[in-house]
């Protein structure tokens, strides 16, 4: 079958993160209300229909909010919940296909092409799927197919919330003739500015440029822009079973406020080096490049990484190197952002450590494994831990699944 | 899914503007209270206007379908939830 008779569903949830809060607390329901990180220095996640209503945007901070709304009701963030609903509509989802590619905790791919028929077309489809998300979730999404992946994230965007927009083949061209280039996925506004400059600011402009010219400008990528511009996308919809690998672990935090006493970023390089390391064995690799990420109040970030002996994914193992990375350099502002990664990776082996000591150690960090496994992170942690305010990752990574371990490629 | 296309008998509010607001349906001898209507939409089928609903009571979701030329009711569609 061509690439142009293939059948695309995009689902975009509405307003997801501040929808949830609204169905498991009735009270909220109808409201302004805005989700904000835990951090006291966090900025609006996702605002509620009523609350954008007033001009609330994702990204303001909630002083701002609060003067566009007063009757804002700011609502922390749960992600715990956010990924559990996620989880379950991704399991209706592949009721309908067993193609569903999850694009981030509230968006989906479904390629729909072979299953169609099934359900009664392609309208019928849609509504089926919306209905069943309203009636066990309470939750709208907003729904859009095309025959690629490009053009049905496009025509999700096109009508919210509760929307349904189908781009039919013969559609395509006069659909991109006036649409901005920034609204394809994938053209940032830095990519939008430079397309500006060289005359085009939409999709119809684009997709006629002469490509000589893109790809003198952008290199490899001015072939892909013009084909963005004609509606021309032909990667397939990757389930999970068959998704890419990832090639390093790693966890970053933006610290609640900015740190300069040594004791400070130590306490928070040990709770990196154990979120790290325990998902590095759970995904039983181990990494021989450890990358230690700073970013100074002023935003400024930089890095460094060093290479080890051998592959680790014991968390004193990555502690010890981000400190030793640390000692190397002079720090110049304060910190307001960490991070560490493992890359490098390789299948580590279950082999008994050879001397008692560290067997003792090896055993400990199984057994501390199994217990945070079942009753959560840091329900046992290091004693030098206790007194951390807040533990664990705050955000969901735009790499979060639903199954919760990815594919590892090891070197 | 399971999909009976048999007429039924629905008790429909018919309200200002055209609207059409279906409060329950029959089904195997037994009343079915429409608790939510979840979507709707129409489909032109030749002359004929088709106006589709997707309803839940307690513990399943129906697609009724109303026959705008002929005034008939079709339970189309039975989803679980």
């Amino acid at each position: 079958m061509s690439n142009d008779q293939r059948v695309i569903m995009h689902i975009d949830m509405n307003a997801f993160f501040a929808s949830v809060e609204q169905q498991s607390n009735p009270e909220l329901r109808g409201k302004p209300i805005a989700v904000t990180g835990n951090g006291s220095r966090t900025v609006i996640l996702t605002a509620s229909y009523e609350a954008r209503a007033f001009g609330v945007k994702t990204g303001s901070t909630v002083w701002e909010a609060k003067k566009l709304c007063p009757s804002l009701i700011i609502v922390p963030v749960s992600n715990r919940l956010y990924t559990h609903v996620s989880s379950q509509i991704i399991t209706l989802l592949h009721d309908y296909t067993p193609l569903v590619e999850v694009f981030s905790i509230d968006e989906a791919f479904l390629d729909i092409t072979a299953s169609l028929s099934l359900f009664g077309g392609m309208e019928r489809l849609c509504y089926l799927i919306k209905s069943r998300i309203k009636a066990r979730f309470g939750l709208s999404c907003s729904i859009g197919i095309a025959p690629n992946k490009l053009l049905a994230k496009l025509a999700s965007e096109m009508k919210k919330p509760d929307g349904l927009t189908i781009i039919a083949a013969d559609r395509i061209a006069p659909t991109l003739e006036t649409v901005p280039v920034g609204e394809l996925c994938g053209i940032g506004r830095r990519l939008q500015r430079e397309l500006l400059l060289m005359g085009i600011r939409t999709c119809g402009e684009l997709g006629r440029f002469d490509e000589t010219w893109l790809t003198r400008k952008f290199g490899i990528i001015g072939k892909q822009l013009k084909a963005m511009g004609q509606g021309i996308d032909d990667t397939p919809v990757i389930p999970q079973s068959e998704a890419e690998a990832v090639k390093s672990v790693g966890h970053s935090m933006t610290l609640t406020h900015d740190v300069e006493e040594r004791s400070a970023i130590l306490k928070h390089l040990l709770q990196l080096s154990e979120m790290v390391g325990r998902r590095a064995r759970r995904y039983g690799v181990e990494g021989r490049i450890v990358h230690l990420t700073l970013r100074y109040a002023d935003f400024t970030t930089f890095g460094k990484q060093q290479r080890q002996g051998e592959g680790i994914n014991q968390s004193d193992r990555i502690y010890q190197a981000a400190v030793a990375i640390l000692d190397t350099l002079e720090l110049q502002q304060p910190l307001r952002l960490l991070g560490i990664r493992l890359t490098g990776l390789s299948q580590s082996g279950d082999q008994l450590a050879l001397f008692p000591e560290a067997r003792r150690k090896q055993q400990l960090t199984e057994a501390m494994d199994r217990v945070n496994n079942r009753h959560g992170d840091f329900t046992v942690m290091y004693a030098s831990l206790l007194d951390q305010e807040e533990k664990g990752s705050h955000v969901i990574s735009p790499a979060w699944r639903p199954e919760g371990i990815r594919n590892v490629t090891v070197g | 899914m399971f999909a009976p296309h048999r007429d039924i008998r629905v008790a429909v509010v018919f309200g200002p503007g055209n609207r059409i607001k279906p409060v329950w349906f029959d089904m195997d001898r037994r009343q079915h209270t429409i608790r939510q209507i979840t979507n709707s939409w129409k489909e032109r089928r030749g002359e004929t206007t088709l106006l589709h609903f997707h309803v839940t009571d307690d513990g399943a979701l129906y697609e009724l379908i109303y026959n705008m030329t002929d005034g008939s009711w079709k339970l189309e569609q039975i989803e679980a939830l």
